[in-house]
């Protein structure tokens, strides 16, 4: 009995992926299908209700923002563009519709960072933190086992011109890696969500407004004040805006 | 023709002494006996004979005259062997009142010597040549005809001066404090015109010095105009001329054709030449003569000269819009006067077969701004704009050209059909009205063909030719039907954890890997080290065996485990004091430990009694009672245990 028991369970917890999965299926092939027929709204729902279940999918945030496209709803589209971009970096169709919507925009931003800032910001967002880590963690285990087959064949130089290219290896991956924990975690990303938000000298409403700036601009948030956080615009110009005027570019 | 010069003149270095042998003689003559006032008479000053570094003559005050020095002419020949050279200096007098004069005689100075020439007569009448009338500004603008030009002087503000083809009597202001002996005036034919309507800009220079043009050192600003610039003579033409009451020689240096772009008020820079005045101080070598190259005359390669800057004044121009009124719907801004012809080259053709129309616009405008006239939306052709050739050609003061455009024409349908007219507009600015030209209607005989279109030979290959792809609009790309892949993120996660785990296992691996290569190097060097180091590790590898014989309760095991014991304890001891293993005895064990332990120590003497015990285990007759081996095995773990806290 206690055998019958232990294996029902086993098969349980191996199967609940998938019965999770097929109904995750359903919904998104109901959800395009709304979108196919031009019911945007219904297909917008399905989606969110999508990416609510299973964030790390991109697919379901870049049709999310498909369909708030076709509802006008800008900043949450570019909003979950960014996010998709995160996830699947690489996709052509993502990063089309993410320039596109942007040039829907009211506001526009003028990219005014040095060439090297930006050069090393399209490098990085290249790859997701994920593959960059598995990237250097690869190159690691060859350094390792590298040094590990030295001191077990006991012979030969350990420094020598192999090692030290996997090492150079490792040092750049190390350092790409760093960038990358850096853009992730340090430099947030945020929308403007409001359709006019003003950008304020300081952390509250008595301070003056420094610059306004419309939905879908994207911003780097630099600090925090209680409700407040300082943004940072690639044209340099820098505010306090109120949390609930901005969403954060997070998965 | 200057290194011939060069190469003759080296040669005649060479044979100078030859030539000093020559006589010098000087002479002077007029072109013309008897002239009438105001006319222009030429007088010479001939030097012949070898002669170094001659200087013009200057000439004294002629009464009744006005002169200036035009310049020289050298000769050198060789007949026989035997050369001969002479020097001319020419001078232009021009008679100012009625008699007879004798001119002269001149005297100059060469080398050492003053040499004279003879004297000159000349008979003046009073009568006036048509040439020598001195006109006032407004007469001279009103003898320009119907088209007076506006004319600008460098010296002059309110400059008054004929067009090119005025008569030679001028009357020219020239500002106080400017040399009103040279300057320059910039022409324009007309001050109000219409858009791309052709205008005269002619730049002339006014000199009566030796003078030598050097090209425009700032060229003229006209932004805003198209320009076509006239190509002038290598010898610049010159005439001589009269301005205020003064013979001039005037030369025109620069000639364009200016279309205005866009209709507004504009100011022409005209911008600044830049000329070369003969210094008539300075003394002239044999050199000169030979490379006499002057803009106009008697200049001198090597003489010494002066630069001046000439600079007209800015000119202004009302450009005005083509008149809204008639202008052709398929006008496209040509302005001018144009001939339209056209032709194809075949009238009977096969479906899908081209027939080229070569329409060809000729006449005077700017021929470069023309464009392909329209063609007409066509249902039974496919059309294609081939090839365009544009000539240009300058006439006198107009600019124009032929250009031709050649189109494609490709019949869809079989049957009677036709190419309709096409049409080019300009606006003629001397009728100020606009004029439509018209190709004629060329009737084509198209015949059945079962030939499927393709892009005809001469366009083929030609991707001028073939239509674009085009982006009829713009919209975000479709979304993504694909169902996502769960299982490639999980595979990809476990890679990552399985290269972490790794990591950290071959990282442990390596350490412990690296820690005992140390040691093993440490070792190899020091034997004593090594077995103080070991000598704990070893003692516990006996104590277990010793365990295991202790448990035996076999008779055989007591001497052996007593045997064991003593090996165990005796290479412990000499592992710890590096004493040599197999030549130890017991006294230099004994030594050693009361040396360390002291010789009252209570655990030294269990330890002897231990050794005693072994002994007699080995070489008794008596047996050992089981429970000594408990004892013998404390005293052992004891010493161990001893020994180490004592090493520490």
């Amino acid at each position: 009995m206690k055998r019958l028991t232990g294996f029902f369970a086993i098969m349980f917890f191996l199967l609940m992926p998938f019965c999770i999965g097929a109904e995750a299926g359903k919904l998104f092939e109901e959800a395009n299908v709304s979108y196919r027929t031009g019911d945007y709204a219904k297909a917008g729902k399905l989606y969110a209700s999508l990416v609510e279940e299973a964030p790390q999918v991109a697919v379901f945030h870049y049709d999310l923002a498909n369909a708030c496209v076709r509802l006008g709803k800008l900043s949450q589209a570019i909003l979950e563009y960014e996010k998709a971009l995160i996830l699947d970096p690489r996709n052509a169709d993502i990063r089309e519709n993410l320039r596109h919507t942007r040039g829907l925009l009211e506001y526009r931003v003028e990219d005014n960072r040095n060439w090297y800032l930006k050069a090393t910001e399209a490098v990085l967002k290249f790859a997701t933190e994920r593959e960059v880590y598995t990237v250097v963690l690869a190159v690691l285990f060859v350094f390792l086992l590298g040094g590990v087959l030295f001191f077990i064949r006991g012979r030969g130089v350990f420094w020598n011109l192999w090692q030290r290219f996997v090492f150079l290896v490792l040092l750049m991956a190390l350092l790409v890696a760093a960038g990358k924990q850096v853009q992730s975690n340090l430099i947030r990303d945020a929308i403007v969500m409001q359709k006019e938000c003003e950008a304020r000298f300081g952390p509250s409403e008595h301070d003056q407004v420094a610059f306004r700036m419309g939905e879908g601009i994207k911003v780097f948030v630099m600090d925090r004040r209680e409700d407040w956080s300082r943004v940072l615009l690639t044209n340099g110009e820098s505010g306090w805006v109120r949390d609930t005027d901005i969403a954060e570019v997070k998965v | 023709m200057k290194k011939i010069l060069l190469i003759t003149a080296i040669i005649l270095g060479f044979c100078a002494p030859s030539l000093q042998a020559e006589e010098l003689r000087v002479s002077a003559g007029a072109n013309k006996n008897s002239a009438q006032v105001g006319e222009e008479v030429r007088l010479n000053i001939r030097v012949s004979g070898q002669a170094m570094n001659l200087q013009a003559p200057r000439l004294p005050k002629l009464d009744g005259f006005d002169a200036y020095y035009t310049g020289r002419a050298s000769h050198i020949a060789f007949v026989n062997g035997v050369s001969s050279s002479n020097v001319e200096f020419t001078y232009t007098l021009i008679p100012q009142r009625a008699g007879h004069f004798v001119l002269g005689p001149f005297e100059m100075q060469v080398g050492q010597n003053m040499l004279r020439t003879e004297a000159v007569e000349l008979d003046i009448s009073g009568g006036q040549s048509t040439s020598s009338v001195a006109q006032t500004p407004s007469q001279a603008l009103a003898t320009g005809g119907n088209a007076p030009a506006q004319t600008y002087s460098s010296g002059a503000q309110t400059p008054p001066a004929p067009p090119p083809q005025m008569p030679q009597d001028e009357t020219v202001a020239v500002s106080p404090g400017t040399d009103d002996n040279i300057f320059v005036q910039a022409t324009v034919d007309r001050r109000t015109l219409y858009q791309n309507q052709q205008m005269l800009l002619i730049y002339s220079l006014f000199t009566r010095y030796d003078t030598r043009y050097e090209g425009f050192e700032k060229e003229p600003e006209t932004s805003g105009f198209w320009i076509e610039e006239f190509p002038m003579e290598r010898e610049v033409p010159r005439e001589n001329v009269r301005m205020n009451g003064k013979r001039y020689i005037k030369a025109d240096v620069k000639k364009l054709a200016l279309f205005p772009t866009a209709p507004g008020n504009y100011t022409i820079q005209p911008g600044s030449l830049k000329v070369s005045i003969r210094e008539e101080q300075q003394g002239s070598n044999a050199f000169d003569e030979f490379f006499s190259d002057s803009f106009f005359t008697g200049g001198s390669f090597f003489a010494r000269r002066q630069n001046r800057l000439l600079s007209p004044p800015p000119i202004q121009l009302v450009v005005k819009p083509l008149p809204e009124q008639g202008k052709p719907a398929g006008f496209q801004g040509s302005v001018g006067s144009f001939r339209l012809t056209a032709s194809v080259d075949k009238d009977k053709v096969k479906q899908n077969e081209p027939v080229t129309l070569t329409m060809v616009i000729e006449g005077e405008g700017n021929i470069e701004t023309i464009t392909r006239p329209k063609i007409p939306a066509l249902t039974g052709f496919k059309t294609y704009d081939a090839d365009t050739n544009s000539k240009l050609f300058q006439t006198a003061n107009v600019i124009g050209g032929t250009k031709s455009f050649e189109t494609v024409f490709i019949p869809k349908e079989e049957g009677s059909s036709f190419i309709p007219p096409l049409e080019f507009s300009y606006f003629d600015p001397r009728q100020e009205k606009y004029v439509t030209l018209r190709t004629p209607n060329f009737p084509i005989q198209v015949e059945h063909s079962e030939q499927a279109f393709q892009m005809p030979q001469e366009l083929a290959g030609n991707s001028l030719f073939q239509k674009k792809v085009r982006s009829e609009g713009k919209d975000i790309r479709y979304i993504d039907e694909k169902r996502p892949d769960m299982l490639q993120g999980e595979v990809e996660d476990k890679i990552f954890k399985t290269f972490a785990g790794a990591d950290i296992v071959l990282t442990l691996i390596l350490l412990l890997l690296w820690v005992k290569d140390r040691k093993d190097r440490l070792f190899s060097k020091d034997q004593a080290l090594r077995r103080r180091k070991t000598a704990r590790s070893a003692a516990s590898a006996s104590l277990s065996k010793l365990k295991k014989l202790a448990r035996s309760s076999k008779s055989d095991d007591v001497a052996a485990f007593f045997v064991e014991l003593e090996k165990a304890m005796t290479q412990y001891v000499a592992d710890k004091w590096d004493l040599s293993t197999y030549g130890v005895t017991r006294y230099d064990l004994e030594q050693t430990l009361t040396a360390h332990f002291g010789a009252d120590d209570a655990h030294l003497k269990d330890v002897f009694e231990l050794y005693r015990l072994c002994d007699e285990s080995r070489f008794g007759k008596g047996s050992i009672p089981q429970a000594s081996k408990k004892i013998g095995l404390k005293i052992f773990q004891d010493t161990v245990n001893r020994i180490e806290r004592m090493r520490r």
